[in-house]
């Protein structure tokens, strides 16, 4: 289950961002100081919206901040960051974002399990609500259990 | 209709939006006996792929769409609207039955 890989050091909650791109290197760097990417991975990931648009806001206030594989991916890693504020990814509907869930693989199909985890989890409508009044990390954690536990 | 669509869900780094994406259209073509199957991949695997049809997400359609490289594009931007998929795949099916 997703919160098998979640690990507390990877979930930040209440973070302040200015735009699209300290939030997206807000919710990294708990994956770049626990070694799981290197900076050049959190690079990649805002050259590629920079070049390519929002790919990675998949729904109303999320976006799953990564990267290619190739760019600096240690180890498959995944973390969970809630704004303070939302900010905006010139992502039309999506807009504007709030929930971060910042992401790394070594191979485009290691952790499917964990994307498959975390659709049904952005499907159901009790996750974001429970995530936006977490006020701790393990209240996040705990949300998801407890979420995961009754899909 | 025996024939099978080839789809391709891409993004560009071939990993997470599209992962995401391909569980969610997998799901609609599962639960409606869409004739539809998927593979997943990169802008890389773009250029070598010769299906019937590209799946991705909406900023990425409008890149393709305009490079005029890619017979039907299916464009979602919402990746838990089953709806969203759904309708845009009826589409793509009724153009290939005209």
């Amino acid at each position: 289950m997703l919160s098998d890989l979640l690990d507390e050091k990877s979930v930040r909650v209440g973070v302040a961002a200015d735009d699209w791109r300290s939030a997206v290197r807000a919710s990294l760097q708990p994956l770049v100081d626990d070694g799981a990417v290197e900076v050049g991975y959190v690079d990649d990931a805002i050259a590629g919206v920079e070049e390519h648009g929002p790919y990675f806001v998949v729904c109303p206030h999320v976006a799953l901040p990564h990267a290619r594989p190739e760019s600096g991916a240690r180890r498959a890693a995944l973390g969970v960051c809630v704004l303070a504020e939302p900010v905006s990814f010139g992502a039309g509907e999506n807009d504007p974002v709030k929930f971060l869930f910042p992401l790394s693989a070594t191979s485009a199909d290691g952790h499917l399990g964990v994307l498959a985890d975390l659709v049904n989890l952005l499907s159901d409508e009790r996750f974001l609500p429970a995530l936006d009044s977490a006020e701790t990390p393990s209240e996040v954690v705990e949300a998801i259990r407890t979420i995961e536990r009754s899909i | 209709m025996s024939n099978t669509y080839r789809a391709l869900v891409c993004c560009r780094a071939g990993m997470g939006s599209s992962a995401m994406l391909k569980i969610k259209c997998e799901q609609v073509i599962n639960e409606e006996g869409y004739p539809i199957s998927c593979e997943q991949g990169s802008l890389e695997d773009l250029a070598k792929f010769d299906g019937d049809l590209v799946i991705t997400m909406s900023d990425f359609a409008e890149e393709l769409a305009k490079e005029g490289k890619v017979a039907h594009v299916v464009s979602i931007r919402n990746i838990v609207d089953k709806k969203e998929i759904k309708g845009q795949l009826d589409a793509f099916l009724a153009e290939k039955s005209e």
